[in-house]
């Protein structure tokens, strides 16, 4: 505080002028303010929520539930037999395959009746089914409370209930929106191949379903839910610690390779791409291209 | 100076033609390879490029194979007889030693006899191992319907895609071995130049009884004390 009782930071001019000058003019607040509003969505990436969530990797699940859309008939047994063992109850929206939901219209909603499949369109009910994601797991990933956990049994994803805050984020997180919400309980809930024995599979009396061992449909199967994104882009960029896109994988493995050959470094992820024949291949090519231009070069020489 | 034909026309032809086909196949094999087959696309142009030129390979070599059996010429060129194998050891020895000191081809080539005992086994081994194998397997790759079944039945992909590999390795060393030994003429391009034109000047320095490997047998050893 100056002497006369105006706070620091405000001159008082010598006029006597006893109007306040402030520290910062306007067209200062102007560019202080463009300034830091261009400098946090150049910084937005980096502060995402979630962005420092150790990425989740998880075990591939063992079986999984597939469905043939031809010999399904809609009668909906699956639903119910899902919900009886896993609920107690017969309630099809809460179903983890989700089989009424198509049944008209089928899996591309109302809008596409005409040329769709469902009662409206060529009448195949297109089930849905969980895919039991590879990692990274879409609900896993998202989940703010670490509640979507390995089972043991089938190695499925399945919800924790005692973790679950009924936030329904992975409800959105699913590319096949195939997270149930149980309004009652107030829990998501998700297929888990009912303990490895599917009762879906076991309800079905048109031969429709089978339980299979895993296989990934997830880059095969379009999802309903375009605009999920298994991971944040920034998270994502995580993933090429261990799975960069072809090449540079690649080269990194062989080089990797190359180390351990000589002694020393890291050992070789397990899943190479480079095999050791490219190794051979790179070690060969070079002495070869080696010799022959040594072989040239002595030529050279001794012709003098 | 005295001219040798060496190259009839259609082998000239098959030649080039599939020099081109190898190195755009070694071009695209490389691409596929480094990208690793898992993460390439079935429609990726490159894919398609490298199954169109491989099966379009398949003609020339169909036809060098058909050339071969049935020109008695060109058929002796691949005949290995006791003195090519004998001829072997020399003819490295020449490669690896006295080509440095400006000693003589123990078999230069002739209209009779167009390759040295090197040449005939690394030809043969390229004609009649390496490319049918590239061959085979590559159509084997090519998904057709009845051996599909039992390629992946007998889980047979893994091991035709390795020799794939292995073979195309094989390949490229001999394609560098070859291009450096095509400049070993009398000039650069003279060895290229006589694949294009068909024949190819000899100094008349050359004896003409220096064909017979006893001939360039003793020269050498003559050479050499």
């Amino acid at each position: 505080m100056k002497p006369n009782g105006v706070p620091a930071g405000i001159s008082v001019p010598r006029d006597g002028n006893t109007r306040l000058i402030l520290p910062c003019t306007r067209r200062q607040v102007l560019i202080w303010g463009g300034v830091s509003i261009t400098g946090w969505s150049v910084l937005s990436p980096f502060l995402v929520q979630g962005a420092d969530r150790p990425l989740i990797i998880m075990e591939k699940a063992q079986g999984m539930v597939v469905a043939d859309p031809v010999l399904c008939v809609g009668c909906g047994r699956c639903e119910l037999a899902c919900t009886e063992f896993n609920d107690g109850k017969a309630s099809p929206s809460l179903s983890r395959i989700k089989v009424d939901r198509n049944l008209n219209s089928g899996a591309r909603g109302a809008t596409t009746w005409r040329e769709g499949h469902g009662n409206f369109g060529d009448g195949l009910v297109v089930q849905d089914l969980c895919r039991q994601c590879p990692h990274p797991v879409p609900c896993a990933s998202i989940c703010p409370e670490n509640a979507v956990i390995l089972s043991p049994s089938a190695h499925t994803r399945v919800i924790d209930p005692e973790r679950c805050t009924g936030c329904k984020v992975c409800l959105q997180a699913c590319p096949w929106e195939m997270i149930s919400y149980d309004p009652h309980s107030r829990k998501a809930t998700k297929c888990h191949l009912c303990q490895g024995k599917p009762k879906c599979v076991e309800a079905c009396p048109a031969g429709s379903l089978s339980y299979v061992a895993w296989r990934d449909l997830t880059g095969e199967i379009p999802p309903r839910n375009p605009n999920s994104s298994p991971l944040p882009p920034e998270r994502a960029l995580s993933c090429q610690e261990c799975h960069l896109p072809g090449l540079p994988q690649n080269i990194r493995q062989t080089s990797a390779m190359m180390r351990q050959l000589l002694g020393g470094g890291k050992a070789v992820p397990e899943r190479i791409g480079f095999k050791w024949i490219d190794l051979a291949g790179t070690v060969l090519i070079p002495l070869a291209i080696g010799s022959v231009l040594v072989h040239a070069v002595l030529r050279k020489v001794r012709k003098r | 100076m005295r001219r040798i034909d060496l190259h009839p026309l259609p082998l000239r032809i098959w030649h080039w033609t599939n020099a081109g086909a190898v190195i755009l196949l070694m071009a695209t094999g490389l691409y596929l390879r480094l990208h690793g087959i898992a993460s390439i696309k079935p429609h990726d142009p490159v894919l398609l490029w490298h199954k169109g030129i491989g099966l379009a390979m398949t003609i020339p070599a169909l036809f060098w194979f058909l050339y071969t059996l049935l020109n008695p010429n060109q058929r002796r060129q691949y005949r290995m007889t006791g003195r090519d194998l004998k001829g072997i050891p020399v003819q490295a020895r020449f490669y690896l030693f006295s080509i440095f000191s400006e000693g003589e081809n123990p078999f230069p080539p002739s209209a009779e006899n167009k390759y040295n005992p090197l040449q005939k086994t690394a030809y043969a081994a390229v004609m009649f191992v390496l490319i049918p194998v590239q061959v085979v397997t590559g159509l084997l790759f090519l998904d057709i319907p009845v051996l599909r079944d039992h390629l992946l039945a007998g889980n047979l992909m893994g091991l035709l895609g390795a020799i794939h590999v292995i073979f195309a390795y094989g390949l490229v060393l001999y394609l560098i071995v070859h291009l450096y030994m095509a400049t070993l003429g009398d000039r650069f391009f003279s060895h290229t130049m006589g694949m294009i034109v068909g024949y190819e000047e000899q100094d008349n320095g050359m004896k003409e009884d220096k064909g017979s490997p006893t001939a360039a047998a003793t020269s050498l050893d003559g050479e050499r004390t």
